[in-house]
């Protein structure tokens, strides 16, 4: 009993985890209907680059974090503007194609650079429990890495629904032409979206590297993650990913808690396809679009 | 006229493929007038609204506003010179509410300075949508969904105003009603074009009007000079226009 | 367009593949290597081609049947001691039931759902091989049966698969099936008011596509020799599959061919630069995407209107 209910507490806090790790591709899928392959990848660059900004920057993790997300707007925008924006009205597969290329390109740079060995950032929650009784242990890390999730999906929730920018993503997402109408240049829309999905993926790709660790071609196992977390919460829905997390999350280790560990992944599949199939267009697909 | 035209058309053509749409249209939008272009379905209305918005682009011709060529032009770049278009089927932002729709018109920053004045203007204007101003712009009637069409292109503050088939698939009254809204607008100092299927009611509210057949304009001249009965018989093609 | 020039075509690439087939006694091991994997990729691009281009099902999940291929084969030979033909009947048995068990929940997904669920399997099926003490485990197979093949026999067997599949694709185009895939192609609304023959349509492709992947896949892990779940399952497969049908051509016969090709040579070539070579085969691949969204056949074709194999024929005589 006390493990059933340290395995769903753990879920919950994971799947928090999770949602950092999907909402960014939600936004993109919810924007520009792009099958965005490269978000794990963009992830783990995110990863390697809090690595590295950290052990340059005197060990102080938020100010390389600042750094990362600089960064990786910088490098969101590039690839939105340089590549992306060219093939997206050509169709779904020239688009999703070149988002694998790039996917492929940026694993092996970093692989280049960084070999296949395993990577991980150092947290200052690594060791620490906030909770520590008979029935449950909360470890500092899982919690702050659930605060860190959360408070990410509340802010772009606040950027989509209360700010200008928000509203002439939503108004690009709606009908392009439209907004264009309203004077708003869609493609740099879709540049500012992509932005924020790389600023957002970074985060989760901090939180990833202190928990679990990482290596240059991690981006593709947490690809599936985030398809999973935005499968359930509904393409496109950034509060939905949050919900999609913590099922998805929860139901990992309940499937550890019943069948074993070795099946925790694999229970993690099972739940996420039957959901799909019963519910085709995700879980929360008649609740909400945003 | 044509001197101190607000909008100039010259020889604008378009095609969708090998299929021409537009030949050689030429137009004026005098200042502070209403002009109304008439046309039936596939007389190329939305092609040349299109093309001048840089929606479409158009394959030879140029469009000048304010003296300046936006021939080609991306739309948000056109939109940001003063002009707005209603566009047809009256196509708001579905999943966004009245209010939101509204600030969407004003998005502009010489608008966005002034949306609160903007906005109240609008409401104004169109009584109708304060009250469901917190409403999904997706549960609006016909009417409603128009108004608020119109209403978030003039929280633009716009110097030209297009309207795209306002009365289409409206009754009769709420058209009446909308259309003495765009005199009350046209007052304002805002040039207005109405583009119609109907021709009774364009050649009423329009100063000057355009006869659009097949690409090709068949006719124009000041409304009061222009009989209800010949812009019938060059629009549907009979009597000495056959 | 008479019936001549229709016969001239038929008897050049009947030409072709008569002299490719010489190739074994002529060229040296590493051209009969590299024609190996050129009929082979070429086959399972065909086969994702019919899939993606033709039947608007955009697959992540295709690696399932090149691993229970390879998996077959390793089994049958290994588990059970029975020949190697014995492992293409069974892996067509194998992934027909397989693809036709996972097409009820995959088939309610649509669009990019359907990529998405599609890869979830795939990856369900690793971690449960992964699992599983019946195949061994992580550990995989070494199939020794492979061995004793000799390579000119490998290269003749590659070299069937590979106009098979050329074939194949083309047989389901003309038949009755294949006017829908067109229709639906060109025009998906208007295909879409037959609902159920549409399913159906869909779901035969998607059971042809999946045997013929596993058959190809039997061919290729004679080549390797070797199996293990990680490689087996890998979304590599797919990833590859999606490149050579994209950059040949989405929709068309030729594309997969061209796209195999340049796929394989580049690959080859590719090895004398390790570390980057990878990075430069993506780099190839968004750069011709961006250059010719269409692949290089529909480049080709948007230019010179040339076809060597024309689907449309059927579509156009009926109308005459």
């Amino acid at each position: 009993m006390e493990l059933f209910v340290q395995s769903v507490i753990s879920g919950v806090l994971l799947g928090g985890l999770y949602a950092a790790i999907g909402v960014g591709l939600s936004l993109v899928f919810g924007i520009m209907g792009l099958t965005n392959i490269a978000h794990g990848s963009f992830m783990i660059l995110g990863s390697f680059f809090v690595m590295v900004f950290s052990r340059q920057l005197a060990g102080s993790i938020v100010l390389a974090l600042a750094v990362t997300l600089a960064v990786m707007a910088a490098v969101g925008a590039l690839t939105q503007g340089a590549l992306i924006n060219r093939v997206l009205d050509k169709g779904a597969e020239p688009a999703l194609l070149v988002t694998f290329g790039i996917a492929i390109v940026v694993q092996n740079i970093l692989q280049l650079i960084f070999g296949a060995d395993f990577k991980s950032i150092s947290s200052p929650f690594a060791s620490v429990n906030v909770v520590s009784t008979k029935w449950v242990v909360i470890s500092g890390e899982y919690l702050v890495n659930f605060l860190i999730s959360a408070a990410l999906i509340f802010i772009l929730h606040f950027i989509i629904r209360k700010t200008w920018l928000g509203r002439s993503i939503r108004a690009a997402s709606g009908n392009v032409t439209a907004a264009e109408l309203m004077g708003v240049n869609t493609k740099r829309t879709y540049i500012y979206a992509m932005c924020l999905a790389l600023v957002s993926g970074s985060v989760g790709g901090m939180l990833v590297g202190q928990t679990f660790g990482f290596y240059s071609y991690s981006g593709m196992s947490y690809l599936i993650i985030a398809f999973g977390v935005v499968v359930i919460g509904g393409m496109g829905s950034i509060v939905g990913t949050l919900i999609g997390g913590v099922i998805l999350g929860v139901a990992q280790l309940l499937g550890a808690y019943f069948f074993g560990p070795g099946m925790q992944i694999f229970i993690g599949y099972l739940t996420l396809l039957v959901i799909l199939t019963l519910k085709p267009r995700g879980l929360l697909s008649s609740m909400v679009r945003k | 006229m044509d001197a101190n035209a607000l909008m100039a058309i010259d020889g604008l053509s378009a095609h969708y493929g090998d299929f021409q749409a537009l030949y050689d249209v030429s137009m004026r939008f005098p200042k502070g007038k209403i002009i109304s272009i008439i046309g039936s379905n596939g007389a190329g209305k939305s092609t040349l609204l299109n093309s001048v918005m840089g929606i479409v682009k158009p394959s030879a011709g140029k469009v000048c506003f304010a003296g300046k060529d936006v021939t080609g032009k991306r739309t948000s770049a056109i939109v940001a010179n003063g002009i707005t278009m209603s566009p047809e089927g009256s196509s708001v932002f579905e999943d966004m509410s009245v209010h939101e729709n509204l600030l969407m018109g004003a998005y502009l920053p010489e608008a966005r300075k002034r949306k609160d004045s903007l906005l109240a203007r609008a409401y104004e204007i169109f009584p109708a949508l304060k009250e469901k101003e917190k409403q999904l712009a997706t549960f609006l009637s016909g009417g409603q969904r128009q108004m608020l069409a119109i209403g978030r292109a003039l929280m633009s503050d716009p110097k030209l105003l297009i309207c795209d088939e306002i009365s289409l698939g409206l009754a009769p009254v709420v058209v009446g009603d909308i259309y003495s809204r765009i005199l009350d607008v046209n007052e304002s100092g805002v040039t207005v074009v109405l583009v119609e299927q109907e021709v009774k009611r364009s050649l009423e509210y329009s100063d000057y009007g355009y006869v659009l057949v097949k690409g090709r304009v068949v006719m124009e001249g000041e409304t009061k000079d222009l009989s209800e009965e010949e812009v019938k018989e060059a629009y549907f093609g009979t009597g000495k226009y056959a | 367009m008479g019936q001549r020039f229709w016969n001239i075509k038929t008897l050049c690439i009947v030409a072709a593949v008569a002299v490719l087939a010489f190739l074994p006694r002529y060229g040296s091991d590493y051209a009969v290597n590299i024609g190996i994997l050129v009929f082979l990729y070429m086959s399972l691009g065909q086969m994702w081609n019919l899939l993606g281009g033709f039947a608007g099902l955009a697959s992540l999940g295709q690696q399932i049947f090149v691993g229970l291929g390879g998996y077959t084969l390793a089994l049958v030979t290994q588990e059970y001691g029975m020949g190697i033909a014995a492992s293409f009947g069974i892996a067509v048995g194998v992934s027909v039931v397989f693809a036709y068990v996972i097409s009820f929940p995959i088939f309610k997904m649509s669009g990019v759902y359907f990529t998405i669920g599609s890869w979830i399997v795939s990856e369900a099926i690793l971690v449960f091989f992964r699992n599983w003490k019946f195949v061994h485990y992580d550990a995989g197979y070494n199939i020794t049966a492979a061995y004793k093949i000799p390579m000119g026999a490998l290269y003749l067997g590659a070299l069937a698969i590979g106009v098979g599949s050329i074939a194949l694709v083309y047989a389901v185009l003309r038949s009755k099936m294949g006017l829908a895939l067109m229709a639906m192609r060109d025009n998906e609304s208007a295909a879409e008011v037959r609902g159920v023959r549409l399913y159906r349509t869909k779901l035969f492709c998607f059971l042809i596509s999946s045997a013929y992947t596993a058959v190809t896949g039997v061919v290729l892990y004679l080549n390797i020799a070797y199996v293990k779940p990680g490689a087996a399952f890998s979304i590599d497969w797919t990833v590859c599959m999606v490149f050579i049908a994209v950059i040949g051509g989405l929709g068309t016969i030729e594309g997969p061919i061209i796209g195999a090709v340049i796929y394989v040579i580049l690959r080859q070539y590719l090895y004398n630069f390790p570390g980057i070579s990878m990075i430069i085969l993506g780099s190839v691949a968004v750069a011709i995407i961006l250059l010719a969204p269409k692949g290089i056949m529909g480049a080709i074709r948007g230019r010179f209107g040339v076809e060597l194999f024309s689907v449309r024929r059927r579509v156009d005589e009926r109308l005459e």
